[in-house]
């Protein structure tokens, strides 16, 4: 198998102190993230969800000086307090704190980071939390992120980003102490951190972190070593059986782009053309939900999106060497799943097919050039992307994309969608009740013809006759049903 | 006027005994003689800028019956263009400006959103003057869009705290239009394909200068963004619609209601309590949100026992939730085992009786009034994140002056003062309590 290097710019000699990404201002408002180049991926087998756990012992657990609840007192006041987010390759803590209240905050959360607590109540606690996140959280009250998480599971089958990033609710149950300080030890090291202030600091502020920081294992550096994920062959599909109102797709395949790679800005242009997030100048929104009001939207994505449904912006700090490109079909009636799935397949066709007009190519380059400012609106999100900017070895993301954008042309976005966009081999997830029938229906490519509440094109009706009877060349050993209970365990 | 936003006096206020105001920026608010009121607040991020367009019409607008939802499902409406800008203009001017647009309804409001770079300030305006005042759509257009407000119904059926609310708001209310979500009900929703003629009486109703409020917030001055409002906004056409919401009279003992959801999930325990319409100049509003900080916060007594000590319970809060008419002062927790339900129902109302049994220490006081003074600071990140804040407030007085009224009756508060607010609203006969329980595996 085929293994994927990450670039020697995110390498850190042995023993050098953390990097650091710096953004002073005059705000008296101060963003902190220290970001620690380990996740999920690094999760071992039998113990998945240990990145996550650990990294909630450390950020919602007491320190070995304050209880949590002792910690939850003095932040109070402050009106302050840890966040933490686990991905595949990268634990980030933030906060941020009034300039009024840095030096008691950070006292606390130096603490919290650097001596940590372990106590037994916590873990119950915490452990807990990561299981009713999967259980409940998602698999329970958010058919679309399980639809999303399901379908990166069945991609990165036997990889290491195959299971979620909280982990398995089997494995999360075993994950005792000792692993965790084990785990901490190895994977919490200088060489692994990139440290990232911003606002109105003090210039001592920066010694002081270093100085704390600088205690830690020296470490190397993280080279994550991840295996390609295997190629997909043909369509392959997972039904989740779940008794819902509505029918919840994604779809995607793996690229192999990702920031860095000379394909970004074009693929960016035609996810963004294809399918931009929460808006509706996208090919997908516009021909699936404004035309034929199928459903609430239709996006496209290049890198992960988690939480897609309650945020216009994506987070920071999900960098990974590895992506793949997603669709997200937004839930469906139940009678009109099935051409909503053709539909969505035959415009990512058409996309593949025809690539972008003139005007649309320039149209999109144009809003995009403009729109990459407002990622980093905040000084958090600003903070945020340079310190993802440091990990992928790119300039700032808004220069990046915008330097990017400027070289483009025309044909080289629709050679880059040929190139990487697949419309024959992927993998489908459907959430929906009856997933036999199901089964049944979409192995028999049973026609789906629609029938609208008000008159339409010519166009959209002649458009239809086809997608209705769009074959899905599925093989029935390519479709899984996994009753809802069993997602996750 | 002083457009310097005052940080170190706002840090100084922070700590200091006489607060000065809590809004951190000058602002300019202008009357035009049409009614509409336009607000510009100039800040230090630069290039950015963040328009809010605030209609005071939300559902509890729909006071005519089969109508619930129809605020909301207007709100999807005034993206379906007009006969300068067809839909796909639209989008293309918004495109071409690299801006990020949305909406959101809420019950009291409706309000338009949109962030951009400062080029493009004059086009977004006029854009948005256009649809306001020309709005123009098809039956058949009509029809679609009211599919994909039942796709956003869809989209949030998974939730099981949108049934709890919704079941919490239809057994606490009776009269009023709080009775139902913003969504709506779902037989409503089915329905609204039909109400085409009723779409054009509610845009005649509610879309006029009186009733909405133009706020910019971000690298602008005053007198460029009035006179782009005078321009594009000017001959906008007053209204004369007034609606009559129907009063909810005095609940008459404690009501319950239970919801089974289909599915496993963790139960949930929402106990609610008639309260008065937000105010800037009667304490009881602001002294209902500090009582939910030290009731229901993370730091209160509660959580610790519930969720760090005791383990039954995931996520606790308390909140009163400003309104326009008399709402409810609501406490949820979310139970990890559903027979802990009733003890949990028993610790919160412990709670709410100590409020009026024992007075609050001092200490205790002042550590929640700092909380709220930095809340609020932390929040003061972005353009947009301002914007967001005031839209809230502007739809309840249209002025950010109130926010500095509210903060001012905060650092009033004596514990005498959460004592008597606690004895006047958590009684027995105004309570509502709705529980949910999954279905077991």
């Amino acid at each position: 198998m085929r293994r994927m290097v990450l670039f020697a710019a995110t390498c850190v000699v042995a023993g050098a102190q953390p990097r650091t990404v710096l953004l002073p201002g005059k705000s008296p408002l101060v963003d902190l993230r220290f970001a620690f180049l380990t996740g999920a991926a690094d999760d071992p087998p039998g113990k998945e969800g240990i990145a996550s756990l650990t990294a909630s012992m450390l950020a919602r657990g007491g320190s070995r000086t304050l209880s949590f609840e002792q910690i939850s007192q003095r932040f109070f006041p402050m009106a302050t307090q840890v966040s933490v987010q686990v991905d595949k390759h990268m634990t980030t803590f933030s906060a941020q704190t009034h300039i009024d209240n840095l030096d008691a905050f950070y006292a606390i959360l130096r603490d919290m980071l650097l001596d940590p607590g372990w106590r037994p109540e916590d873990l119950t606690r915490l452990r807990d939390d990561q299981i009713n996140a999967l259980r409940t959280g998602i698999r329970g009250n958010n058919d679309e992120e399980l639809g999303k998480e399901v379908l990166y599971n069945a991609i990165y089958a036997g990889h290491p980003y195959g299971h979620h990033n909280f982990g398995k609710v089997s494995s999360i149950g075993s994950i005792t102490i000792e692993d965790m300080k084990a785990f901490r030890k190895a994977r919490y090291t200088q060489a692994n951190l990139i440290l990232g202030l911003a606002g109105g600091y003090p210039p001592s502020f920066v010694k002081r972190v270093l100085a704390d920081f600088g205690k830690l294992p020296a470490g190397k550096a993280a080279r994550p070593d991840v295996p390609t994920p295997k190629k997909i062959d043909g369509m392959s599909l997972t039904i989740i059986d779940k008794p819902t109102r509505a029918a919840a797709i994604s779809f995607g395949f793996p690229i192999d782009v990702r920031r860095g790679h000379p394909d970004y800005a074009a693929l960016l242009v035609a996810q963004s053309y294809f399918g931009q997030h929460r808006s509706s100048a996208g090919q997908m929104y516009q021909r699936i939900r404004e035309l034929r009001g199928l459903n609430y939207g239709d996006y496209a994505y290049l890198e992960y999106f988690p939480n897609g449904m309650f945020r216009f912006e994506p987070e920071p700090n999900l960098a990974r060497p590895q992506q793949i490109f997603q669709v997200w079909i937004r839930p469906l009636e139940l009678p009109t799943a099935h051409f909503g799935l053709r539909l969505a397949l035959h415009e990512l066709e058409r996309l593949v097919r025809e690539g972008l007009s003139e005007e649309a190519f320039e149209r999109t380059r144009g809003f995009l050039s403009k729109y990459v400012s407002l990622l980093v609106k905040t000084k958090s999100a600003e903070l945020g992307y340079a310190i993802d900017s440091a990990y992928y070895g790119i300039p700032a993301y808004p220069a990046y994309v915008r330097e990017g954008l400027a070289r483009l042309t025309r044909d080289s976005v629709n050679r880059a969608i040929r190139k990487h966009l697949d419309t024959g081999n992927m993998h489908v997830v459907l959430v929906a009740p009856e997933a036999e029938k199901w089964k049944r229906r979409l192995l028999a490519n049973e026609p789906s013809p629609m029938k609208y509440n008000a008159p339409k094109p010519d166009a959209v009706l002649e458009e239809d006759k086809t997608v209705e009877k769009r074959p899905i060349p599925l093989r029935e050993d390519r479709v899984t049903i996994i009753p809802v209970d069993r997602v996750f365990e | 006027m002083n457009l310097v936003p005052i940080f170190l006096s706002l840090a100084a206020a922070a700590s200091a005994a006489a607060p000065s105001k809590i809004f951190p920026y000058s602002y300019d608010q202008h009357d035009m003689p049409n009614g509409l009121r336009v607000i510009t607040v100039p800040t230090e991020f630069p290039d950015v800028v963040a328009l809010y367009i605030v209609v005071q019409a939300g559902s509890r607008n729909e006071v005519e019956p089969g109508k619930t939802g129809f605020a909301h499902f207007f709100e999807h409406m005034m993206f379906r263009g007009t006969r300068e800008f067809p839909p796909e203009k639209f989008q293309g001017v918004l495109q071409a400006a690299g801006a990020a647009n949305n909406a959101f309804t809420s019950d009291d409001l409706t309000a338009y959103h949109t962030t951009f770079t400062k080029p493009d300030l004059e086009t977004i305006l006029r854009l948005e003057a256009d649809r306001f005042q020309n709005l123009e759509y098809s039956e058949a257009a009509f029809k679609t869009e009211a599919l994909a407000v039942l796709g956003e119904y869809n989209k949030n059926s998974a939730a099981p705290a949108s049934k709890l609310f919704e079941r919490l708001r239809e057994t606490a209310f009776r009269n009023h239009t709080y009775r139902h979500t913003t969504m709506g009900f779902l037989d409503d929703i089915k329905d609204m394909p039909n109400q085409f003629d009723y779409s054009r009486k509610f845009f005649d109703r509610y879309y006029r200068p009186e009733y909405t409020t133009i706020l910019v917030v971000g690298d602008v001055q005053p007198a460029q963004v009035k006179s782009l409002v005078n321009r594009y906004w000017g001959g906008w056409k007053r209204g004369s619609y007034r609606a009559t919401v129907p009063a909810e009279p005095p609940q008459d003992g404690p009501r319950r209601a239970h919801v089974d959801w289909p599915s496993p999930t963790l139960s949930w325990l929402t106990m609610a309590y008639r309260a008065p319409a937000y105010a800037d100049t009667e304490k009881d509003t602001a002294v209902l949100d500090v009582i939910s900080f030290l009731g229901f916060s993370d730091s209160s007594p509660l959580h610790r026992k519930l969720v760090l000590a005791e383990q039954k319970v995931d996520v606790l809060n308390g909140y009163y939730a400003d309104h326009v008419d008399p709402y409810l002062f609501t406490v949820s927790a979310r139970v990890k085992k559903k027979e802990d339900l009733p003890s949990v129902e028993d610790e919160v109302t412990a709670t709410l009786a100590g409020f009026k049994d024992t007075l609050v220490s001092t200490t205790r006081l002042e550590e929640v009034k700092r909380h709220l003074r930095y809340q609020f600071a932390l929040r003061m990140d972005s353009s947009e994140a301002i914007a967001s804040t005031l839209a809230h407030f502007i739809a309840l007085r249209r002025t950010p002056e109130t926010l500095n009224r509210l903060y001012d009756l905060y650092a009033s508060i004596t514990p005498e003062d959460v004592r008597q607010v606690a004895r006047k609203y958590f009684n027995e006969t105004s309570r509502t309590t709705v529980t949910l329980t999954g279905a077991s595996k």
